[in-house]
């Protein structure tokens, strides 16, 4: 089941240039995923100064201000209950930043250690593992969610968890391949005839060497776990009112507005657009650069 | 051959056995039932005694072990009982349903592949150039929208400047065919798009590995004719990864479209879906994961045949 | 509001009367399909075991019932016959005569007679093992129904109750034939067959609802249209697209107000828009055991606090609420005019003494800086969402400190009735605009009390208020019973009653908007005008 293309030969090379040319050399070479990198850094540093530079409070109602049109009072206008549509954005990418790094770190890391195990160990435990993988990775992604907020119910805690179950199994099944390649080198086979124990085998050896496809998917879960929030928003069972989410402010009222109110909805909706946009940019340029087959000599 | 595919398809079966296991769990873990919700609305006229007397003509008042034995009794023999919201058998319920996503995902995976492939052959043979980017951009970008909000921009679209909408009622492709491509093509644009990301991306990445094999190389140097002869070559065995994907996604697309199926009226599995949990519908729901499911391991089961056939080695592994 | 049947007849002059001038300018116009649509689905197709509008819409034009509301009144308050031809009470209120309709055919070509009507109405009184009578309550005090003759149906009571004759022109009463019910109680869960304006075509799950004119129906002219073709949507971004690309006539539940203002925009005089109070409302339950909502003082704060006439200019503008109401929809018989209902804590214009009052009421109650508390609100956009910012913002006026917490809109109900909340957003509709319908449910002994208040004051109002024969009396009885629950005691908080918006392409006519989304869907008067 190769849903992404496998990394069975991808070992980190351990970095003796310094970081900083590195980093050149990226953007250098790949100037989409360095656009997508600022963006990001960008999005990092509007969610870190959100109380600094949002201009209103994101949760302050104004009746008498309801609708206003972008000015210089309101850069991006105000929404149906007289907010600050560029305060709400702002504090929004707390939330989205939040769901997306928190479901995809979560998903990838667990993900991740399920995979080395698998690989590791073999046999029955992989075995059994695989199977109830399989199970899991039968259910589209949107469905598994939405039972499960049905479940949990929607506060952020559980929003993350109930988008990062179904990116567990897909990011064990992605680490599990590369694993399993490293695991046949002959210096796992060294430490384990050294008799290390599993843990250190598993912690000094194999887990750097997955560290490749494991940034690839985090980069290329951030955006899925985003969009997923937006559409379990648009259901309903998303982030819930009068927290400034993304999703939220897109699915709401300013579908209703769309025509009288634009700003209420273009916004929101180009803040939701150009973050995913600059992970999946950044996500495909990592997955170019880390898989050394694809580069072009 | 016949040997592999009968071993292939029996470790399809535990997989199958686990969905329903979970599915079955999972929904019963929701809080509120079926008759709860539809007959102890805000009069609460309904006394507690008819409410379980409800309950036990569904069979809900039986251990879960016991119901699930029952139901599970009854899949084997394709019998997916009634749905606990309407009364009416499952597969009445599904029928014209599955017809309808069905053809929205055979339509929109044609798209996607449409899309897919000659925009990824480019992109790899312009690798690094302004053509790459700007083919990658494309992509990408139809991934960074939300499903809903593209369909919502269709509708205005199709509303404010050509002033007409497309039909809200489905009618089936043998009964009017001009009727259904008018409503289900904006779906399968939509959809389309977004999901030929990420086939374009597989494209471009084996498209390239395959294009460094040295016999293309060789060709390669002998000039561009020959390089696009040859790249006809390399795209045939460039394709069984992107097949692949394809694949996957269709079987995904019958179940998963549940936004897009809102936003344009598409009566279809995945707003049937939302409805069932809404409904706490559990026989409902636990028909329509299985086939879900079932279309998603078909759909591996599918690919497995056509690499083991492609590929003779596999089938000794 | 007992009817003599010269009161009956006086009431059908009247009606006649108003109804003249528009039937005389614009003479109704037969043929063309009408296309509506209706966001929601029929689980079964049995009205007396089912509560949702969306079986009502699509379903309602293939059944008569005994008596129905008066299809051309606003207030949706006035009963007519509709398979009864005329009716007499008796002195003592207790034995209620109607005469039937002769002529009238169920769609299988069969006569129908009172012992069809008979054996719908113990079906519903006195339902059989199986069958989910949803609204038995409504018909305690019948004792029985006797059917003496073919044409004479007669209601004997245990008690006189003033809600009869509107009960019995419940819309979800209707007429089964008596010999099917009797082979097989459970046949109209999954088939139609009425006497009713329209015949049934066909119903395509998830899809639509067909229906054709029915050429033998008993009210001679009648139906004016062909057919009708209901077409269900449950997106309301894709119903308003619907009736904006003219794929549909007519939503008859409700749009919000921006969407209306989009129609109205898109379409100009291509749409009319009818409007009216809705007979559902949004209320706050307080949990009686919970501190400190057990002290009446900080409810009544909590009433207080809201500034009810700035919160419906401002919400009237984006979503389904509108005017400030008490017990009774404004306008209806029963409705406490704005003048009194301004005496009420918390309905009167002077917000700075209102919030001045509340903080008095809190500092008294032992809590002068307020309190945190968390408010559960149900996950549905139109109007529980805005509703329940205002509420916050409200509250947070007078010192209170609330955290939302959403609950999906399937799981609500369940929780309301475990009791696990402290204050949460509950909500109240009915069919008919009625005290005894409206009021039932904050009877202490009620099951839906879910804020258990116990009050035997309000307990035997309901009740005096239910057997008062003499409109003015009945009126004073729920005048008091709405300032014990609102005021007094502060049991439940209303906000603001809810606005129903039903938008249309200007072609339809015959059609008018009541305060109940359940009533009026016979489609037998309505006609289009191309």
């Amino acid at each position: 089941m190769a849903i992404s293309p496998p990394f069975d030969q991808v070992v980190i090379e351990p970095a003796r240039r310094p970081a900083l040319a590195v980093v050149w050399e990226f953007a250098r070479r790949r100037p989409l995923g360095a656009i997508g990198a600022v963006i990001i850094v960008v999005m990092l540093a509007v969610a870190t100064l959100a109380s600094v530079i949002a201009p209103y409070d994101p949760l302050a109602i104004d009746f008498g201000g309801m609708l206003a049109s972008p000015s210089s009072a309101h850069w991006l206008g105000t929404d149906s209950f007289g907010r600050d549509v560029l305060s709400r954005l702002i504090y929004g990418s707390r939330t989205a930043l939040l769901v997306g790094f928190g479901a995809s770190l979560v998903g990838a890391i667990v993900g991740a250690v399920l995979g080395v195990a698998s690989a590791y160990f073999g046999g029955r435990i992989d075995l059994y593992l695989q199977r109830v993988m399989d199970i899991f990775l039968s259910f589209p992604l949107i469905i598994l969610a939405l039972a499960l907020v049905a479940i949990l119910g929607n506060s952020i805690p559980n929003l993350i968890l109930a988008i990062t179950v179904p990116m567990i199994p897909r990011c064990a099944l992605v680490i599990r391949s590369s694993a399993l390649s490293i695991r046949e080198m002959p210096y796992v086979d060294a430490a384990r005839a050294a008799g290390f124990r599993h843990r250190r085998i598993i912690l000094r050896h194999m887990l750097p060497n997955v560290m490749a496809p494991f940034l690839i998917m985090v980069t290329a879960f951030v955006g899925q776990a985003i969009l997923l929030e937006s559409s379990l928003s648009f259901l309903g069972l998303g982030v819930q009112e009068p927290i400034p989410a993304w999703g939220l402010m897109l699915s709401g009222a300013a579908v209703e507005f769309a025509e009288r109110a634009p700003w209420m909805a273009i916004f929101p909706g180009l803040a939701i657009s150009l973050s995913v946009f600059a992970f999946n940019l950044f996500g495909d340029s990592l997955r170019d650069a880390l898989d050394p087959r694809l580069r072009t000599q | 051959m016949s040997k592999f595919l009968i071993k292939r398809l029996l470790l399809t079966l535990p997989t199958l056995f686990g969905v329903a296991l979970v599915t079955f769990l999972l929904i019963r873990v929701i809080p509120g039932d079926v008759v709860e919700l539809r007959y102890s609305g805000d009069r609460g006229a309904v006394s507690q005694e008819v409410l379980d007397q409800e309950r036990h003509r569904i069979g809900l008042d039986q251990p879960v072990w016991r119901q699930f034995l029952t139901w599970i009794g009854g899949v084997v023999r394709l019998d997916f009982g009634t749905s606990m919201w309407t009364g009416a058998p499952i597969t009445e319920e599904i029928k014209l349903r599955f017809a309808l996503s069905l053809q929205v995902a055979i339509m929109a995976t044609i798209v996607a592949v449409l899309l897919a492939i000659p925009l990824g052959v480019l992109a790899a043979l312009k690798q690094d150039t302004w053509v790459d980017y700007a083919v990658r951009l494309f992509s990408i970008a139809g991934l960074a929208m939300p499903s809903f909000w593209l369909g919502i921009v269709f509708i205005l679209f199709l509303l404010v400047v050509v002033k007409w909408l497309p039909p809200m009622v489905y009618t089936p492709l043998w009964v009017n065919p001009k009727e259904n491509l008018a409503q289900l093509i904006w779906p399968a644009l939509a959809v389309g798009y977004r999901y030929s990301a990420v086939a374009t991306r597989m494209t471009r990445s084996a498209m390239l590995e395959v294009l460094r094999e040295d016999y293309i190389r060789t060709a390669r140097a002998k000039g561009l004719m020959q390089k696009l002869i040859l790249s006809r070559h390399a795209l045939k065995n460039a394709m069984l990864p992107v097949m692949t994907v394809v694949a996957i996604e269709f079987a995904f697309l019958i179940g998963g479209l549940v936004v897009t199926e809102q936003v344009f009226n598409l009566n279809g599995i995945g707003l049937l879906f939302v409805q069932a949990v809404a409904h706490r519908d559990y026989t409902l729901l636990q028909a329509l994961v299985m086939l879900v499911a079932s279309m998603f391991i078909l759909a591996n089961f599918v690919m497995d045949i056509a690499y083991a056939w492609l590929d003779p080695r596999i089938r000794y592994r | 509001m007992r009817r003599h049947p010269v009161v009956a007849l006086i009431v059908l002059g009247l009606v006649l009367a108003v109804a003249w001038p528009a039937v005389a300018q614009d003479k109704p116009r037969s043929g063309g399909e009408l296309v509506f649509v209706v966001p929601s689905e029929p689980p079964s197709y049995d009205a007396h075991q089912e509560e949702t509008f969306g079986l009502i819409h699509p379903t309602a034009p293939h059944y008569n019932t005994l008596l129905r509301v008066d299809p051309f009144d606003k207030t949706g308050t006035k009963p007519v016959g509709d398979l009864a031809e005329s009716w007499t009470i008796s002195k003592d209120g207790l034995t209620y005569t109607f005469k039937i309709r002769k002529g009238v055919k169920f769609h299988d070509g069969s006569e129908m007679t009172s012992k069809d009507i008979k054996a719908s109405y113990d079906r519903i009184i006195n339902p059989p093992a199986g069958i989910k009578s949803l609204r038995k309550d409504m018909y305690d005090a019948v004792k029985s129904v006797e059917a003496p003759d073919p044409t004479t149906i007669v209601f004997k009571l245990k008690w006189p109750e003033t809600s009869l004759l509107l009960a019995l022109a419940s819309p979800w009463n209707w007429i089964y034939k008596a010999d099917i019910l009797a082979k097989d109680q459970h046949w109209y869960e999954t088939h139609v067959m009425g006497t009713g304006p329209f015949k049934f075509v066909e119903h395509v799950k998830g899809s639509h609802w067909v229906g054709k004119k029915n050429p033998d129906y008993w009210d001679k002219g009648k139906p004016y249209l062909d057919g009708y073709r209901a077409i269900f949507i449950s997106n309301s971004a894709a119903q308003v697209a619907a009736v904006r690309g003219e794929r549909a006539m007519i939503q008859f539940r409700s749009f919000s107000p921006p969407e209306r203002d989009q129609l109205v925009q898109a379409l100009g005089n291509k749409i009319t828009v009818q409007e009216s109070p809705w007979d559902c409302l949004n209320f706050v339950t307080l949990h009686h055991e919970k501190k400190p909502f057990d002290d009446k003082r900080v409810r009544r704060a909590m009433s207080l606090a809201l500034d009810r006439y700035a919160g419906s200019a401002a919400l009237s503008k984006i979503t389904l609420v509108k005017d400030v109401g008490g017990i009774q929809v404004p306008g209806t018989p029963y409705a406490t005019p704005p003048a009194e209902l301004e005496k009420l804590a918390g309905y009167g214009h002077d917000i700075a003494k209102n919030r001045a009052e509340a903080k008095r009421l809190l500092k008294e109650a032992g809590v002068p800086d307020g309190f945190s508390f968390t408010f559960r609100n149900r996950g549905i956009p139109h109007p529980y969402e805005p509703l329940g910012i205002w509420l916050i913002d409200q509250w947070r006026q007078i010192g209170l400190n609330v955290k939302q917490e959403i609950v999906e809109a399937s799981a609500y109900h369940p929780m309301l009735k475990r009791g696990d909340f402290e204050v949460a957003m509950d909500f109240q509709c009915g069919f008919i605009v009625e005290p005894d319908l409206d009021l039932a449910r904050f009877v202490s002994t009620s099951d839906a009390n879910y804020g258990k208040h116990k009050d035997k004051v309000i307990d035997d109002l309901y009740i005096q208020q239910s057997r008062a024969t003499d409109m003015e009396e009945r009126k004073k009885l729920v005048r008091q019973f709405e300032k014990r629950l609102l005021d007094d005691e502060a049991h439940v908080i209303y906000t603001l009653q809810w606005h129903r918006i039903v938008p249309h392409l200007s072609k339809v006519h015959g059609w008018t908007i009541t305060p109940s989304h359940y009533l009026n869907n016979q489609l037998d008067t309505v006609w289009l005008s191309e």
